[in-house]
């Protein structure tokens, strides 16, 4: 059983990798349009598909973990989606103000901000229930 | 809430991690439980209770502020 945890566990996180090895040198292919545009769709479209494992993956770790684990990444999870909402909805009032020169707050900036968000939530809650 | 769980674990002269193999959860998560910061399920409470063999009452009570 605890092995089984383990092992789900573990390929959570080997999926999240998966993912980012194929996110980063699809968006350095497509940014300096090395291929063509059937391909390129074809090369858009396969960091999603490792994407989506990696939450179906995610979600059946967070199955089989004890309740304060779950606990912790629900935290995460929310803070997470908060912050990023909020920054979104910033940048769109913002916008209506008609501020939109946003360097770094492009989608791949957004991304990146969405996993930090996570990060910074899962470090809170961590610290809060001491785990 | 307050919980007699580090005191339980002594008299059986179980480690945190004994615990927590005994039912089924991470070292940490004991840890959690047992310095109040995580409030256990039902579930949870009941198999800390059978793997004593007390009752969840006199593991977990309530505290005056709860």
């Amino acid at each position: 059983m605890e092995r089984t945890k383990k092992n789900v566990n573990l390929n959570s996180i080997i999926y999240a990798l998966v993912y980012g090895a194929t996110y980063l040198p699809a968006t350095l292919l497509l940014k300096y349009r090395v291929f063509g545009q059937p391909l390129s769709i074809i090369i858009a479209v396969i960091p999603i598909i490792t994407f989506a494992i990696f939450i179906l993956k995610f979600i059946k770790a967070f199955s089989v973990m004890d309740e304060v684990k779950q606990r912790v990444q629900l935290e995460a999870v929310v803070i997470g989606f908060s912050l990023t909402a909020m920054l979104i909805m910033l940048l769109f009032l913002l916008s209506l103000c008609d501020i939109s020169d946003f360097g770094w707050f492009g989608y791949a900036n957004l991304l990146g901000f969405c996993w930090i968000f996570y990060f910074v939530g899962w470090f809170i809650s961590k610290k809060k229930y001491g785990v | 809430m307050k919980n007699t769980i580090k005191v339980e674990r002594a008299k059986k002269n179980w480690t945190q991690e004994d615990l927590a193999g005994e039912i089924g959860i991470s070292r940490q998560s004991v840890n959690s439980i047992e310095t109040g910061k995580f409030i256990p399920s039902t579930t949870l409470a009941l198999k800390m209770a059978k793997v004593f063999g007390v009752s969840v009452e006199s593991i977990f009570q309530l505290e005056t502020t709860d």
